[in-house]
């Protein structure tokens, strides 16, 4: 669904950007980086919201679900519209996403699912050409990073061409390195984070006191 | 008999429509459209007299300009800014420690007023805020009985009668040196200096607390604000800026990433972390969206003359506060709203993180601000007219009358019109100034800086 690869690319987006500020003369902004992260919350909760609405859609497509988040209502009439097939391909200013993009209204909720993983790979790569920072896509290294925790070893390339299968579940993880990373950030319940362990030296970019969360924030994103 | 000012300009100072014409003075810096990272201007900032008008770039360099004395047979123009002195104030440095470069970018000045035939200013970086004292010399003593004229010490058997040295006058010089160095009290990252209507203290903020100094002591300041939370990850906001009332010496106010801003007294307590006042307007729910957290923050915080009022400018917008009115600002401008449903491309670029400063007029009549496309506007506050002009070489014989501008949002361009589209997001005004007392302004492009004046018949 749209929406989803929009929340993706935005996700990846921001990633990216936090890892790119480390390398910034005068190191980690924390307004900058506190900025980057609002803008991956949100985009994780758009995503997680509208992942939702796809698996309810899929099961109720008359109703669309009731969601909290007043941010999601705009969604929810573009969603609604989409399935009354209107053709309207003008979005009010509401919509969250940039207007410019191609009209969400065309799209029917039965595309949605197949291989929104596979492409929205591919549009996060090309994304991030521009970015200049050749061969690794964040998804690649927060994928790895999980792995690392898991003990796993394996190569990177292989991981890069899953079988559809997988790939569905292959941006979660992403997802889930993020929400475990900002639980702090969501006010969920403190999520144990022993896995944070204490930086090593030279991976350390950020002012000591400024901490625990641009730590966090900073090892989402360095995978080695 | 010619008027110095024209009283009209003076007192109406509307910046649209038929009050007040905008003409082109002059430009300084280089031609060329490769930008040296060196020479982006950081900062601009009159003194109280505006005479002179300095400027920080990412260099750590400061210029400093100084208005020629008005030509009185030529009343219709108004004195010239030369370069008056020019100096190194910050440089890289590294933070072995933290294995973090400090970058030399002049963030802030602000003058102090003038006191004797000295001027002196605080020019800060990241970290360190630096007190400079700049004076002139234009005499000299000449006549030692030790010392040849170039120095040179003269053998005293040579010697065989005595003189008294006297003063002789030179060329002008003018020396800039550093009178005090504000050092290793800031963790975060300085983003604003004000100094207090006492004129004796000042205020530095960083992301998360405010100090207070003494100009005359350089090893201790008072932290007066700190909202640095316990456990860092439940940050959610950082303070942007922050500036004393004019003429309350207790009374400063910080604005904070979240769109609100707290003003402090400093008599009700020692940390000023509750606030007297919380000025906060609701969020308009209709202009809800996913960057709205964004561009809510606040970027600049200016208290108008009077201290009645203060002005602030988020990513798309000006607003006016009264002070004795917390629940919303009694005005907003937009400065840019066609901006608002390109967000998301703003993001991309990161064009949505850039700082914009605002400045009122002297008579607090008129406020200004810049946009892109080298576009910066001017909102009267008494006719509610606003006017969108560009500073670029191409209007750049003195005196020319600058054309309005005007951007075409959406549907059919008309012509002379530009199209969001086809903006310049890579040029950008962020830093502008008004003459504490006269219609002139500086405002800086990336590295060029340009200086309005009214036009006086």
């Amino acid at each position: 669904m749209e929406v989803q690869k929009e929340a993706q690319r935005i996700m990846t987006l921001s990633v990216w950007k936090m890892y790119h500020s480390r390398m910034q003369r005068g190191g980690l902004r924390l307004h900058r980086s506190l900025q980057l992260s609002l803008v991956m919350r949100s985009a994780r909760e758009l995503y997680l919201s509208a992942k939702v609405e796809a698996h309810e859609q899929t099961e109720v497509p008359s109703l669309p679900a009731r969601s909290p988040d007043p941010r999601l209502h705009p969604l929810r009439e573009a969603q609604a519209a989409a399935e009354a097939a209107s053709p309207d391909g003008e979005q009010p200013c509401s919509e969250p996403m940039d207007t410019q993009e191609a009209p969400r209204a065309e799209e029917t909720p039965a595309r949605c699912t197949p291989h929104p993983a596979k492409v929205s790979r591919k549009r996060r790569s090309s994304s991030l050409s521009d970015g200049g920072d050749a061969g690794l896509v964040p998804s690649k290294k927060a994928r790895l990073e999980e792995e690392a925790e898991e003990g796993a070893s394996s190569e990177v390339p292989d991981r890069l061409q899953p079988p559809p299968a997988q790939a569905e579940g292959a941006f979660p993880n992403l997802a889930r390195v993020l929400q475990r990373r900002f639980s702090g950030l969501l006010n969920c319940s403190p999520a144990a984070s022993p896995t944070v362990s204490p930086p090593a030296c030279e991976g350390k970019p950020a002012c000591r006191p400024a901490d625990n969360m641009l730590n966090v924030l900073v090892r989402a994103v360095v995978a080695f | 008999m010619f008027l110095k000012f024209s009283p009209r300009a003076m007192f109406y100072g509307a910046g649209g429509g038929n009050d007040i014409q905008w003409c082109f003075s002059q430009v300084k810096g280089a031609v060329d459209d490769d930008v040296a990272e060196a020479d982006i201007i950081s900062t601009v900032e009159f003194n109280h007299s505006g005479e002179l008008l300095a400027t920080g770039d990412k260099g750590g360099r400061v210029v400093i300009f100084q208005q020629e004395q008005e030509n009185k047979i030529q009343s219709h123009s108004r004195g010239e800014y030369n370069v008056y002195s020019t100096f190194q104030s910050h440089e890289p440095e590294f933070d072995y420690l933290k294995s973090l470069e400090i970058e030399e970018k002049i963030n802030k000045i602000r003058w102090l007023p003038q006191k004797n035939a000295a001027q002196f200013l605080l020019s800060t970086n990241d970290k360190t805020i630096k007190l400079w004292k700049i004076s002139e010399r234009d005499k000299r003593p000449e006549g030692y009985n030790l010392k040849e004229e170039d120095g040179r010490f003269r053998d005293p058997t040579t010697v065989t009668t005595l003189r008294v040295p006297v003063f002789r006058p030179m060329d002008l010089m003018v020396e800039a040196s550093p009178r005090r160095i504000f050092a290793n009290a800031h963790t975060y990252h300085i983003n604003s200096i004000s100094i207090n209507s006492d004129y004796e203290t000042y205020l530095s903020a960083d992301d998360l607390r405010i100090n207070l100094w003494h100009l005359e002591i350089t090893d201790r300041s008072f932290n007066i604000v700190d909202i640095k939370p316990a456990n860092m990850e439940e940050l959610t906001e950082v303070i942007t800026a922050a500036e004393f009332h004019p003429n309350s010496c207790n009374t400063f106010v910080y604005s904070s990433s979240k769109g609100t801003i707290r003003l402090c007294d400093m008599r009700a307590s020692a940390l000023c972390d509750r606030h007297s006042k919380l000025f906060e307007e609701p969020e308009d729910p209709s202009n809800r969206s996913f960057f709205s957290e964004i561009i809510s923050s606040i970027s600049d915080v200016k208290f108008s003359h009077s201290g009645r009022y203060m002005m602030t400018r988020d990513y798309l917008s000006v607003k006016i506060w009264d002070l004795n009115m917390e629940n919303r600002p009694v005005e907003t401008y937009q400065v840019h709203e066609y901006l608002r449903s390109k967000l998301c491309s703003l993001y991309e670029n990161d064009c949505i993180f850039d700082k914009f400063e605002c400045c009122w007029n002297g008579s607090d009549s008129v406020v200004m601000t810049g946009s892109y496309n080298n576009f910066f506007r001017m909102f009267d506050r008494n006719t509610k007219r606003d006017i969108t002009l560009e500073a670029s070489r191409e209007n750049n014989k003195p005196r020319t009358v600058l054309k309005p501008r005007k951007v075409c949002a959406s549907g059919k361009r008309k012509k002379d019109e530009i199209s969001v589209d086809s903006l310049d997001f890579n040029k950008k005004i962020l830093h502008t100034a008004w003459h504490p007392k006269e219609n002139i302004i500086a405002v800086a492009t990336t590295n060029n800086l340009y200086i309005f004046q009214d036009k006086v018949n």
